[in-house]
């Protein structure tokens, strides 16, 4: 199954794998689409991963970003609401919500830093470290990007595959350009990939 | 102003405020020259209009504008700031303060032109009830594109307390106030509707060592530039970049405090506004005045393409938006344009509709309700002057027990259950609830308190008083507070401001010294704040922060009121 192409739109979708429960869609888009999937990205999106491994170890060896990248650029981490100091000592759990941002402006934005010098203004709400053996298992983890990273690490995420539940899939649609086949709305859950060629203008 | 015979000018030296400038010049003025019991409004209070340290120079970052007086929101000292161009042309005139003293007897309104040729005040009666935008137009029409303007709009004139001045920006547009306090209110019940500050014929403040601040000021460029916040994230999104992090954080009071998270943020997100904007033609990145490499601001154009109002700021979003439950960036924007134009201050109006609608008056999310009770403001009825008057009075005059204030002034956009550290600014701030007044974030580098043990993690006491002082100090510089993370995170950038100040005054500024004058400053407006009655149990959060807990974390403000007693204790 295709989409008709579309100006400005270079789209080819395929569902190579129909299941009840799940189907998969593989989008490639040009650079310029990417900004359409970014209302997603900021409320998150599920994505498949393998739970029980360390927050460090689900970004670096799960979705592939360079260690040196979360150090330096992914400042500001909350797992579950709450911010993040010890990447180590965070324990990934089947449904944990995980919230990648650069750095932000202003005091509060130096408090939520991940361990930085102001992180006792916000210490009632922290994450306190996991301790204890953990048990490596197949999961999901709702994952959201924001600001800078939305750009940077939106189309590592995209390309990986998230899952979109029928109304966040049918929501997805009506902000793409208009479809020639609707049967994609009857899908239910949908495993979308999308990779984005071109140079960002 | 009361000068028998009609306001008179007066221009002397600087004698004991010498040097200074902001808010330790318009703070340590008010402190020792108004009578901390005197009505706000009354002839006893002064309006302090100070440019900073630096503002005026060839400096990057430089044009921060200080009004202080006593306030009649408050009813302490207060300091409020803003950009725009009006401290960089005052200060090029060769003026470290202007001083509006005494009240006029009638009716009659003043506007007060200021260039190489001195000063004069002049009554102008036909600039009665104009708001900002309509006022600056008249104005211009007789002075021209090639000055500053600060103004008052009508909410300045009725004398409410959330009034506002307006200082314009680089196109004119009188959209960077300073808002927090009622300043605005103090200039009206002076009976002065304009300031017109026109620098032709006058050149930049030379500093002592050209040479060592001009390099001082590219190596302190170069920092801001290389930052990924002041270089990056500020200028593509602006400062309502925080909106989606302190949601998530649970810390964005929504429907007037009720709970940490509002379902329509990412709908008002920074990043949400940022991309609207350049979609419609407007910017997402631009200067509230020359000299600035950050560019925090832009500009927001409704559907058509026509211009609505300047990037409305985070608090502005926050205030108007998650605080009443709206999730429309355009009755946002909307709403960030009625305040700049009726001249009021965009937390404290925004909340008073919050405190509003928690009385019933209208519902959370009602956009055109809110749009509605802001014109109210802006006619003067008997409605809108009890929303004027700010959240505390609103909620009085309503019966509301919510009223989220410190000192009568409007808490900003962090609730203080989630991250407590701010809570306890909110609460000592010399200024009532303010997040500015400990925003100052190199406090570690400033080495304020001394060493710190950088493995030791201080208390939310100590940080919060270390960075009060800070903020004090950074804010009598005339430089924008959102250098701040460039002189935290890069030691060679924070120098590059040292020398730039040393150069500038021809001597060698420590870190020392910028703690001492920090220390000074607190130091007169706690006195000053302890003659007008303050105690120490003026220093608390409302009652309903230790008693209500809000979610996601359901936290209560837990920091022990002996704690809050210490933290001016050095």
């Amino acid at each position: 199954m295709k989409y008709a192409a579309r100006e400005g739109f270079s789209l080819a979708a395929v569902i190579r794998e129909t299941t009840v429960k799940r189907e998969t869609l593989e989008l490639n888009l040009i650079v310029d689409q990417l900004n359409l999937f970014f209302p997603l990205l900021q409320k998150g999106v599920t994505i498949p991963a393998i739970v029980g491994c360390t927050l460090k170890s689900l970004l670096v060896d799960q979705l592939a970003i360079p260690a040196d990248y979360v150090t330096d650029r992914i400042t500001t981490i909350f797992f579950n609401n709450s911010p993040v100091d010890d990447l180590e000592r965070t324990v990934i759990q089947d449904g944990s919500r995980v919230t990648l941002s650069a750095a932000m402006p202003g005091l509060v934005g130096a408090t939520m830093r991940r361990g930085g010098f102001y992180a006792a203004l916000r210490e009632g709400i922290s994450h306190a470290v996991d301790s204890g053996k953990t048990v490596d298992a197949s999961g999901t983890v709702r994952l959201k990007l924001f600001n800078l990273l939305l750009g940077e690490l939106g189309p590592t995420v995209l390309a990986r595959g998230i899952i979109l539940e029928q109304d966040e899939f049918t929501e997805l649609l009506c902000t793409l350009p208009p479809q020639a086949n609707h049967s994609l709305h009857d899908t239910g859950r949908v495993l979308l990939s999308a990779t984005f060629e071109g140079v960002p203008r | 102003m009361g000068a028998a015979g009609g306001p008179k000018v007066t221009v002397s030296g600087l004698g004991d405020y010498a040097g200074l400038g902001g808010r330790a010049m318009t703070s340590l003025i008010v402190a020792a020259e108004v009578p901390p019991l005197a009505h706000a409004l009354g002839a006893e209070n002064k309006l302090v209009i100070s440019p900073g340290m630096l503002s005026g120079t060839v400096g990057s970052m430089t044009g921060r504008l200080s009004v202080g007086c006593k306030s009649p929101l408050t009813g302490t000292i207060k300091e409020s700031n803003a950009g725009g161009q009006a401290a960089q042309v005052l200060a090029r005139l060769g003026y470290a303060a202007v001083i509006l003293e005494g009240k006029p007897a009638g009716d009659d309104l003043y506007k007060i032109v200021i260039n190489k040729d001195g000063i004069n005040v002049i009554v102008d009666n036909s600039l009665k009830l104009l708001d900002n935008y309509p006022l600056v137009a008249k104005l211009r029409t007789e002075y021209g594109d090639k000055v500053a303007y600060m103004t008052i709009g009508t909410a300045g004139e009725r004398k409410m307390l959330s009034a506002s001045i307006a200082c314009t920006d680089p196109e004119l547009r009188p959209t960077r106030h300073c808002g927090r306090g009622g300043v605005g209110a103090v200039m009206g019940a002076k009976r002065v509707k304009a300031i017109i500050i026109d620098d032709a014929g006058v050149t930049m403040r030379p500093a002592k060592n050209i040479e060592g601040y001009r390099d001082a000021n590219r190596k302190f460029v170069e920092g801001l530039r290389k930052h990924p916040v002041t270089g990056e994230g500020l200028p593509a999104y602006g400062t309502n970049v925080l909106t989606n992090v302190l949601n998530e954080a649970g810390g964005y009071p929504t429907n007037n405090f009720k709970t940490g998270q509002f379902a329509g943020s990412s709908k008002i997100s920074g990043e949400a506004q940022a991309e609207l904007e350049v979609k419609r033609g407007g910017s997402a990145t631009h200067g509230c005045h020359r000299g600035c490499v950050i560019q925090c601001s832009g500009i927001y154009n409704d559907k058509d393409g026509n211009y609505v109002t300047k990037q409305p700021e985070y608090e502005t979003v926050w205030s108007h938006g998650g605080h009443c439950g709206i999730d429309d960036l355009d009755t946002i924007a909307r709403l960030d344009y009625m305040d700049d134009n009726i001249g009021v201050d965009t937390i404290e109006m925004g909340v008073t509709i919050g405190v509003a609608m928690d009385a019933g008056i209208i519902e959370f999310g009602d956009r055109a309700g809110a749009i509605r009770l802001l014109e109210e403001v802006g006619k003067g009825t008997p409605l809108g002057c009890i929303l004027g008057a700010g959240a505390a009075v609103t909620g009085k005059v309503f019966g509301v027990e919510r009223v989220p204030v410190v000192k009568d002034q409007a808490l900003p956009a962090y609730d203080p259950r989630a991250i407590q550290g701010i809570g306890v600014t909110y609460a000592t701030s010399t200024q009532g609830a303010d997040h500015t007044m400990g925003y100052a974030i190199a406090t570690n580098i400033l080495k304020v308190g001394g060493d710190v043990d950088p493995l030791k993690t201080e208390g939310q006491i100590e940080l919060s008083r270390n960075l009060q002082i800070a903020t004090a100090a950074i804010d009598s510089t005339g430089m924008c507070l959102f250098i701040a993370f460039a002189i935290l995170d890069q030691p060679e950038t924070f120098q590059a401001l040292l020398d730039m100040l040393g150069s500038f005054h021809g001597i060698t500024m420590t870190g020392d010294d910028v703690v001492a004058l920090g220390k000074r400053v607190l130091s007169a407006e706690r006195d000053f704040n302890k003659r007008a009655g303050f105690t120490k149990y003026h220093d608390r959060l409302p009652r309903f922060f230790y008693d209500e807990p809000v979610a996601p974390h359901n936290l209560t403000f837990m920091m022990k009121d002996e704690e809050l007693d210490d933290l001016f204790n050095w």
